[in-house]
C-alpha cells in the first residue's frame, strides 16, 4: 500500500492529514453565559457518589443503570480541541436501585487521551481538530475519542465513536479494556455510534468510509454474525441510520466528503442542489436496494423506522437547513461562544411510499435527540420523545417533548433557561407492554445549583413534570447519548 | 566526532564511483569486505509469538515509499523478542520498515477499508503520522563494521 492510498483510506475512515492546530482561546472573554458549564473540563474520574433526591418520589419498579457518554475534556495547556465533538469521552454510570442513585464516571482510556495527556496538549487529530504533526497516528483507533455513545454487548460495555472500533469497558467499574476487534481481518473498521437493535436483540450497525460502508450484524450476545461491505451512491456524512423489521434506511444528505484536508470536517462540501438520497436496503439481501430522492436537508439523528402493511416506510428525523452547527456551531461552543445557526433542528416524519414518492410531515417542533420505545424498534408506533430549545442564549436544551404522530399532539415540559438537558431514554415499566408505558429518564445541569441532575418522567404524562429528580455534588458537562440497562 | 564523519563521506564518494546495480550481489574482495557494514536489528514488544517479521532495507526515499528494498529478510518469531543481522551493506544511509506477518500468510493484511491489521514499524521507531512512517524519521547512518537498530513492535 502506498502512502497516498493509506492516507485516502485513513481520511475516509474519519481522520485526515495532520497540520498544526492553533490553540483555541477559551473563556478568557468576559461575559460569557454560564451555559459553558456544559462544555467545562472534567479533570479526573468521578468516584461513586450518592445522588440526593430533590424532588418527588422514586417510582416503584425503576431499577437499572443509565450509562451516558460524551466529551468532557476539551482544553489542555499546550493546545485545545477546536470542536465540541473532539473532547475525551467520559462514561457516566447512574445506578438506580430501590429509590437510590449512585453516580460514577470514568474517562475512556483511549490512545488519544494518553497521547494528549503525555503531550499536555491536544496533539491528536479529530473530527474538527486538526491535531499536531507531533502525534503518532497509525490507525483510526489512535484518534478514537470514544465519546459519542454507548451500548451493551453481551456482558461488555462499549464506548462508541463513529470512525473507529468500539472501546470495551467494564460495566461495573468502568475500567477500559481496549478496542474491540470483532474479527482479526476487521481490526480497526469503523463502527457508528448509533446501532439499531431489533426487539430480539439483533444489533445492526454501519461503518462508513467514503462511498463504502460495512454493514455489521451482531447477535444479542454481542457476537459477530456478519460484516459485509457495500457501495454507497455518495460519500455523505452519515452519523446515524435507521431500520425497519426488514430494511436498513440510510439517509444520504448532500454534505459530501470530497477533499482530503485537516480537520476532517473541512473536507465536506454542502451541495443542496444535489438533494437528499434515501437508500433502502433489504436486511436479508444487501444487494437488493432502492433509492428515494427528496429535498436537501442536514441531520444527525433519526428515530426507529417501521413499515406499514402496504410497504410504506416511515421514520422520524431531526433536520436542519444546513450543516452550520457541525461546521461552525460546535467549534464556537468550545470557545465559549453561542452557536449562530440558520435554524434549530426540527422534528419530521418521512414516509417512503412504494410508488417512489417521498412525503415529509413536520411536527412543528424544534427538536433533537429523538428517541422511541425500543420494544417497538422496526415496528409500527406512534410516539417520539425529543428535547427542545429555549429562546435564550443557552445553546443546549431546556424542554422535553413527546410527539404523538397519530393524535397529532405534543406532550411537553419546559424546565426553563436555568437547565441544560441531555437526551432522554425510555425505560419500560415492569409488566407493561403498551408503547411508552414507562419512564423517560435523562440528565442535565441545573445552572443555579451548579450540579448534574437525574430526572424521571412518566412517559405518558410529560406535561406533569418530573416524577422525581436527584442531584449530584458535581456538574458534569453535557453528554451526547445514553442507554438504560435494566436491573 | 568529526573524523569518522569525514571518513564515512570519503567512503561514500569512493563507493559511489564503483556502484553498479548488482553491487550487493558481487562477491566481496578483501578490501570491500573491510568496508562492508552489518546492522543487528532487534525487535521487541512482539504481542503474538507467531509467524514472522518481514524486513525491508531501503537506501533511497523513493524505494522506501514503495520501491524495491536492497535487502529483504524474514525473521521467525517465537517469543516477545527477535533479532536478525542485515549483513554486507555498503556504509551509507538506510531506512528499514517491517511488518509482523502474524498469521504467516506472507503478506501485510489489511481490513476491507485498506487499513493494516498486522503490526508494522520502522527504523528509529519512526512514528506513523496519518500515513506510513516517513523516510526522514526512519533514515539512519550505517558505518563500516557493526551497527545496531532496535525496533519496537506494538
Amino acid at each position: 500500500m502506498n502512502r497516498r492510498s493509506f492516507l485516502t483510506a485513513a481520511a475516509a475512515a474519519g481522520f485526515a492529514a495532520a497540520a498544526f492546530n492553533p490553540d483555541v482561546l477559551y473563556a478568557a472573554s468576559a461575559g460569557i453565559g454560564d451555559w459553558t458549564l456544559g462544555v467545562a473540563d472534567v479533570e479526573a474520574d468521578i468516584a461513586p457518589q450518592a445522588l440526593r433526591l430533590v424532588h418527588g418520589r422514586a417510582p416503584a419498579g425503576l431499577a437499572g443503570k443509565l450509562y451516558r457518554n460524551g466529551p468532557a475534556k476539551f482544553h489542555r495547556p499546550g493546545g485545545s480541541v477546536s470542536h465540541w465533538f473532539d473532547g475525551d469521552g467520559l462514561m457516566r454510570r447512574y445506578a438506580i436501585d430501590d429509590g437510590q442513585v449512585s453516580l460514577s464516571a470514568r474517562f475512556v482510556d483511549t490512545a488519544k487521551r494518553r497521547a494528549d495527556t503525555a503531550a499536555d496538549a491536544v496533539v491528536t487529530a479529530g473530527f474538527g481538530t486538526a491535531g499536531s504533526k507531533r502525534a503518532s497516528i497509525g490507525g483510526a483507533d489512535d484518534v478514537n475519542a470514544a465519546n459519542i455513545s454507548v451500548m451493551m454487548a453481551g456482558g461488555e460495555l462499549w464506548a462508541l465513536w463513529e470512525a473507529g472500533s468500539p472501546i470495551v469497558m467494564d460495566p461495573d467499574t468502568l475500567e477500559t479494556r481496549g478496542p474491540k476487534t470483532l474479527r482479526p481481518d476487521l481490526k480497526g473498521m469503523p463502527f457508528l455510534a448509533h446501532p439499531r437493535v431489533d426487539p430480539d436483540g439483533t444489533v445492526w450497525n454501519l461503518g462508513v468510509a467514503g462511498r463504502k460502508a460495512v454493514v455489521w450484524r451482531l447477535g444479542a450476545d454481542g457476537a459477530l454474525q456478519a460484516a459485509d461491505v457495500i457501495d454507497l451512491p455518495r460519500a455523505s456524512y452519515l452519523h446515524d441510520f435507521t431500520a425497519t423489521a426488514r430494511h436498513l434506511v440510510l439517509v444520504l444528505q448532500p454534505w459530501i466528503h470530497d477533499r482530503l484536508v485537516a480537520p476532517i470536517v473541512d473536507g465536506y462540501s454542502w451541495r443542496p442542489e444535489a438533494g437528499t438520497q434515501i437508500l433502502v436496503i433489504d436486511k436479508a439481501d444487501l444487494s437488493r436496494r432502492r433509492v428515494f430522492e427528496t429535498d436537501a436537508f442536514f441531520f444527525f439523528h433519526m428515530g426507529d423506522a417501521w413499515e406499514e402493511t402496504d410497504g410504506t416506510i416511515r421514520f422520524d428525523i431531526c433536520t436542519s437547513p444546513d450543516p452550520k452547527f457541525a461546521v461552525k456551531g460546535a467549534r464556537a461552543m468550545v470557545e465559549g461562544r453561542r452557536p449562530v445557526l440558520t435554524a434549530s433542528p426540527d422534528l419530521r416524519l418521512i414516509s417512503l411510499h412504494p410508488d417512489g414518492r417521498t412525503r415529509i410531515e413536520r411536527a412543528g417542533l424544534a427538536a433533537e435527540f429523538p428517541k422511541a420505545d425500543p420494544r417497538f424498534a422496526g415496528l409500527a408506533r406512534t410516539k417520539t420523545a425529543s428535547l427542545g430549545y429555549g429562546p435564550g442564549d443557552n445553546p443546549f436544551h431546556q424542554s422535553v417533548a413527546v410527539r404523538d404522530w397519530k393524535r397529532d399532539r405534543v406532550d411537553s415540559f419546559d424546565f426553563g433557561p436555568r437547565h441544560l438537558l441531555e437526551e432522554m431514554v425510555f425505560v419500560p415499566r415492569p409488566g407493561g407492554s403498551a408503547e411508552f408505558d414507562g419512564w423517560l429518564v435523562g440528565t442535565g445541569i441545573n445552572l443555579d445549583a451548579k450540579a448534574t441532575e437525574l430526572h424521571v418522567f412518566d412517559a405518558r404524562r410529560v406535561a406533569a413534570g418530573p416524577v422525581c429528580s436527584w442531584r449530584a455534588d458535581v456538574a458534569l458537562p453535557i453528554s451526547l447519548h445514553g442507554i438504560f440497562a435494566g436491573a | 566526532m568529526t573524523f569518522p564523519r569525514i571518513k564515512t563521506a570519503a567512503l561514500l564518494l569512493s563507493i559511489a564511483t564503483l556502484q553498479t546495480a548488482a553491487f550487493t550481489m558481487l562477491p566481496l574482495n578483501s578490501a570491500q569486505a573491510q568496508e562492508a557494514a552489518n546492522v543487528t536489528v532487534t525487535f521487541t514488544g512482539i504481542q503474538s509469538p507467531t509467524g514472522a517479521i518481514m524486513v525491508g532495507v531501503y537506501d533511497t526515499e523513493a524505494a522506501f515509499a514503495g520501491g524495491q528494498p536492497v535487502q529483504g529478510l524474514r525473521v521467525e518469531v517465537a517469543g516477545p523478542e527477535a533479532s536478525t543481522v542485515v549483513a554486507g551493506l555498503k556504509p551509507g544511509r538506510y531506512a528499514i520498515k517491517i511488518y509482523h506477518d502474524v498469521n504467516g500468510d506472507g503478506r501485510m493484511n489489511t481490513n476491507p477499508f485498506g487499513m493494516p491489521t498486522e503490526p508494522y514499524a520502522a527504523s528509529n521507531n519512526a512514528p506513523a503520522r496519518m500515513g506510513p512512517p516517513a523516510w526522514a524519521d526512519a533514515v539512519f547512518d550505517v558505518a563500516a563494521g557493526e551497527n545496531a537498530q532496535s525496533i519496537t513492535i506494538d
